[in-house]
């Protein structure tokens, strides 16, 4: 047949067209095949993370919880294992099951989109998750999961040590292993132990097939939990630390001081630099952040309270006259006598005491109006000690002026400035919680950049001139001080030099208390004291206390319990500090106003320093009114002393 | 003596019994094909909550049904089918106008059923054989070599006008076919080579045209966009076929075992009844098994040619070769899709893919086959 070799033809093409399949085949199955396997595996696993329990934080003996997570059930639907057709009745079934409006689950499943795995609620009781299991078949695609729920059974106590978790920020997020979806601590020992915290998470291997549904485990691994956190406080001094400050605040309003804001104090181990008590008030509980159940209106109130800010180690004072104790030991150590107005050069000679001083209340330079002190008429003759005692602004302005006249000369221009700086003031002390606060000490070259920006925070007009160094020696002006730096500065004064690095939490440790991690107690430097110079100080930081003109003697009055006099009462001469009282002059509508804040700043045992008490009433007035009262009852707690009822001191030093 | 009784001069009403080989690997595909939809629906069914059987069970059916209609149609004698070519044709042609009017059923963005209740008739596929089957009629008178230019010209217009309604539906897979069996009839129906060149330019050239006036669907497009950027894995038609190699290539030399498939049981590769079914052979299988299917069709398509060598008139050889072509394209595009040779084109695989109206049509194909060769010229021996 003629067309034969055409049907040959057609066979021919088909044939090779089904060799080219052959061919394809070949590399597809046999030379290629590990590739397609490698990918085919991987295909069929699904890798699920399990949460690990959060660390515990506990106080200084390992006693107390001040963080902990219990275990709570929660719903979680995946979307991939409901069939479409049936999502509509488990909607109406959660809701019936656990009293939310379906139309919110629903908007939960829109929201989430198809084939999403989320909680739909948090929290559930035993009795709702054993009627979940049991009905099954009426719940398509959902599961119960345990889920660890942060506690903070203290409340507001400690809360700004402790800190509190939350979402994490874009900070967070460049952490190694943190998910969106973590909770994270975001402040106070939540924050800066997180690593520890937060443990390490377990996994689940599950083989799957392509819509998901799990076939069967293939691998597990057990979370590790966080460990536990162990910190240096005392949660007794603590609460009454907090109690006190709200009682001080409440004394201030009651004084007249209406306008007064929060308080803040810190109490450090001089001997390590172990935080004992750190309060900020009004606090804030850390459980809002966990529970969900804060409402707009609540929150924008704290917000504008500004309750979560840790004002002991956050909040930028002046540190008014609880600075002068600085002045004092600079003055001190490097023999500056203060420079006497001409008049009075003659009497104030015959003393022979190179620390003389005669203050009349007024200081009198050719070119500025005269500088008063608080009191008037002045305090007559002044030594180093009733400088401290009586707290003598004309004597520490005239330290301050010979310092300036010998600058360059006798010791460089920032004498005062660079003392300051070694004993911890314009830097971080480097405490091991988050944003702290630097404080600022200012000098010629933050002068002078500042005026060069043209930021209007200085004068324009003029250099850095011996009355901004004046303003240092009182702590006003832009002398900045946070109390946690002036609690570690009077520990360094009062130890012999140490400067340390305070730390709030010891050591980390594991469930089996193996230790995990220390932090021990770490000097941030040495600075050069005199034996004398302690001494003198600690004698004249009792002074103020104790002596007739002190500015904290009223404060003080009935130190010991029941009705032993202060003039044998043994603890009272064991006790010391300095008050201080900072102007901050403010603007407001209705014309210039200075509200003061109160600092006092002190230690007890004199004898052998064990705690360094800061407190700060800010907008509270006098610190001789206030603050030493708060401290005084402290220090009364502190020295195992009957802690009298807060009265108002002097108004003293203004 | 004897040799003179030897030589019976009676005339033969029936030469021939069936070609046995034709049906035996028709009877092997289609059992095969049945496992296959079992393999790979079973697991889906069963975790549905579903009969795990009750996809296979259909084909069962169609498998049931298509074997009354080859044995029908095998005893229809192929004069009867030239005879009835034409009917066939129009009647056709009105089940192709009929998909396109409300009585066809949209499924999936394409209008290619008409639901009849029990089962969803195709007409395409239905179309296949009918232009083969007028085809054949209308090239049977043509001489080795002396195809005239208005012939090739009716030609044109009996493929290009049930071509339009395909068009419409959309099926371009079936234009294919078409395209892909004419070319082979007209080829052996003696075109010059010089009007097969020609046609082909024509054909590259109306291509062209179709896709600067935008007659292409979006899909059609994409998937030819996919084919030739086979690594961009956002592309859905991509992802298909990624699959399906995937599939394929975990099944190895001897595969993973029947029921075994885990990217195929595992649903990760979609449509796996019907147009990647060969995807799950090729898995469970091996690229033995994979071979050995292809080998299958490789004798049928050389039995069909066969038929059409020592098919009595032009029209049986027209008929079988055109028949031969359709089943060769069907294979070459649907298993070179699924080992990624080609780009997605919604063609079954014959006997294999789960569908009604496609066995139906591959068993009247092979019956008409049949009853060609039942009604042979004798082949001379020696």
């Amino acid at each position: 047949m003629k067309p034969a070799w055409r049907i040959a033809t057609v066979g021919v093409a088909l044939s090779a067209l089904l060799g080219i399949l052959v061919l394809r085949m070949w590399f597809l199955q046999v030379t290629d095949v590990e590739a397609s396997l490698d990918v085919a595996a991987s295909q069929r696993i699904s890798i699920v993370s399990i949460e690990p329990p959060r660390g515990d934080i506990f106080d200084r003996d390992g006693t107390e919880i001040m963080a902990g997570t219990v275990a709570t059930l929660r719903i979680v639907v995946d979307r991939k294992l409901i069939p479409l057709e049936r999502e509509e009745g488990l909607i109406q079934n959660l809701s019936a099951l656990l009293g939310i409006p379906a139309a919110e689950i629903r908007q939960e499943f829109v929201d989430r989109g198809s084939g999403a795995r989320f909680p739909v609620s948090d929290g559930i009781g035993e009795s709702t998750a054993v009627f979940v299991l049991e009905n099954i078949e009426r719940f398509p695609g959902v599961a119960i999961e345990p889920v660890p729920f942060r506690v903070y059974p203290l409340g507001e106590t400690a809360a700004h040590i402790i800190g509190y978790i939350g979402a994490p920020g874009p900070d967070d997020l460049g952490r190694v292993g943190i998910d969106p979806n973590d909770r994270v601590g975001r402040f106070g020992v939540e924050r800066s132990y997180d690593g520890l915290l937060r443990g390490t998470p377990g996994q689940i291997t599950y083989s799957v097939n392509a819509r998901g549904e799990i076939l069967g485990v293939l691998e597990e691994t057990a979370p590790r939990p966080g460990g536990s956190v162990v910190t240096t406080i005392d949660l007794d001094v603590q609460r009454f630390v907090e109690d006190t400050l709200l009682k001080a605040m409440a004394l201030a309003a009651a004084s007249g001081e209406d306008q007064v804001k929060r308080a803040a104090a810190v109490i450090i181990d001089p001997r390590d630099g172990s935080i004992i008590a750190m309060a900020s008030v009004p606090a804030f509980n850390p459980i809002i952040f966990s529970d969900g159940q804060l409402t707009e209106a609540e929150w924008l109130t704290l917000r504008q309270e500004e309750v979560f800010n840790n004002y002991a180690m956050q909040g930028n004072y002046p540190p008014g006259s609880s600075f002068k104790a600085i002045v004092y030991a600079l003055a001190l150590e490097n023999q500056i006598s203060p420079i006497v107005e001409e008049e009075y050069r003659d009497i104030v000679d015959q003393t022979e005491d190179p620390f003389a001083f005669f203050s009349d209340g007024e200081l009198l330079f050719t070119n500025t109006p005269p500088l008063n002190d608080w009191k008037d008429g002045g305090h007559g003759f002044v030594g180093l000690s009733s400088s401290l005692i009586e707290s003598v602004n004309t004597y520490y302005w005239s330290i301050a002026l010979a310092i300036w006249q010998g600058r360059d000369i006798a010791w460089p221009e920032n004498l005062l400035q660079d003392w300051a700086r070694s004993l911890g003031f314009g830097a971080r002390t480097g405490i091991d919680l988050p944003f702290e606060g630097t404080g600022r000490v200012p000098d010629r070259e933050w002068f002078q950049s500042l005026q060069a920006e043209g930021s209007g925070l200085v004068r324009s007009e003029g250099g850095w001139s011996g009355g901004d160094l004046m303003n240092i020696a009182t702590g006003q002006g832009a002398l900045v001080v946070t109390p946690l730096q002036m609690a570690v500065a009077y520990a360094a004064l009062l130890n012999g030099g140490t400067v340390w690095e305070p730390r709030v939490v010891s050591t980390v440790v594991d469930s089996d208390n193996n230790v995990l991690f220390t932090n021990p107690p770490s000097v941030a430097r040495k600075i050069t004291i005199g034996a004398d110079t302690v001494a003198a100080l600690k004698r004249d930081l009792n002074g103020v206390v104790t002596a007739q003109n002190g500015t904290a003697r009223r404060a003080f009055e009935g130190f010991c319990s029941g009705d032993v006099p202060d003039s044998e009462c043994a603890p009272l001469r064991e006790v010391g500090g300095k008050t201080g009282t900072a102007e901050i002059v403010q603007a407001t509508e209705e014309g210039v106003t200075a509200v003061d804040t109160a600092w006092f700043v002190g230690g007890a045992p004199l004898s052998d320093p064990q705690f360094i008490v800061a407190v700060v009433i800010e907008q509270g007035g006098s610190g001789g009114q206030v603050a030493a009262p708060a401290a005084r009852r402290i220090l009364q707690y502190l020295m195992g002393e009957q802690p009298d009822p807060l009265r108002a001191g002097d108004d003293t030093e203004r | 003596m004897s040799s003179v009784s030897a030589i019976d001069l009676r005339p033969q009403t029936r030469r021939s019994r069936p070609d046995l080989v034709l049906i035996g690997i028709t009877a092997a595909l289609s059992a095969l094909g049945l496992l296959m939809i079992l393999s790979t629906s079973g697991p889906r069914l069963e975790a549905a909550g579903l009969g795990r059987n009750s996809q296979m069970v259909r084909q069962a059916i169609y498998v049931g049904l298509g074997a009354g209609v080859l044995i029908v149609t095998s005893l229809v004698s192929d004069r009867v089918w030239k005879l009835a070519a034409p009917y066939y044709y129009a009647g056709m042609i009105v089940l192709l106008l009929a998909v396109l009017s409300p009585i066809g059923a949209l499924r999936q963005g394409a209008q290619r059923w008409i639901s009849l209740g029990l089962f969803d008739l195709q007409p395409s596929e239905v179309a296949k054989v009918g232009v083969i089957l007028a085809l054949a009629l209308m090239l049977a008178p043509v001489e080795e070599g002396r195809m005239k230019w208005l012939r090739l010209l009716k030609v044109g217009a009996l493929v290009g006008f049930p071509s339009i309604f395909i068009f419409l539906q959309p099926d371009l897979g079936t234009m294919l076919v078409f395209g892909f069996v004419t070319f082979a009839m007209l080829f052996v129906a003696g075109t010059t080579v010089r009007q097969l060149v020609m046609l082909i330019v024509l054909a590259l050239i109306a291509l062209g045209i179709a896709v600067e006036l935008d007659l292409l669907r979006g899909y059609q497009l994409e998937r030819l966009e996919g084919f030739f950027n086979p690594n961009e894995q956002t592309l859905q038609v991509n992802y298909n076929q990624n699959q399906s190699q995937i599939a394929i290539g975990s099944g190895g030399m001897f595969g993973q075992g029947l029921f075994e498939g885990s990217q195929t049981n595992l649903a990760f590769v979609p449509a796996q009844t019907t147009d990647f079914i060969f995807t799950a052979v090729a898995e469970q299988l091996g690229f033995v098994g994979g071979t050995l299917v292809i080998g299958l069709y490789a004798a049928l398509i050389w039995r069909i040619l066969m038929v059409a060598a020592i098919a009595r008139d032009r029209f049986g050889q027209l008929a079988a070769t055109g028949i031969a072509a359709m089943f060769g394209f069907h294979v070459f595009v649907n298993i070179g899709m699924a080992v990624g040779l080609l780009p997605v084109t919604g063609l079954p695989l014959p006997f294999l893919s789960f569908g009604g109206s496609f066995y139906l049509a591959m068993a009247v194909s092979v019956g008409i086959v049949n009853s060609i060769w039942m009604t042979r010229s004798p082949v001379p021996r020696n």
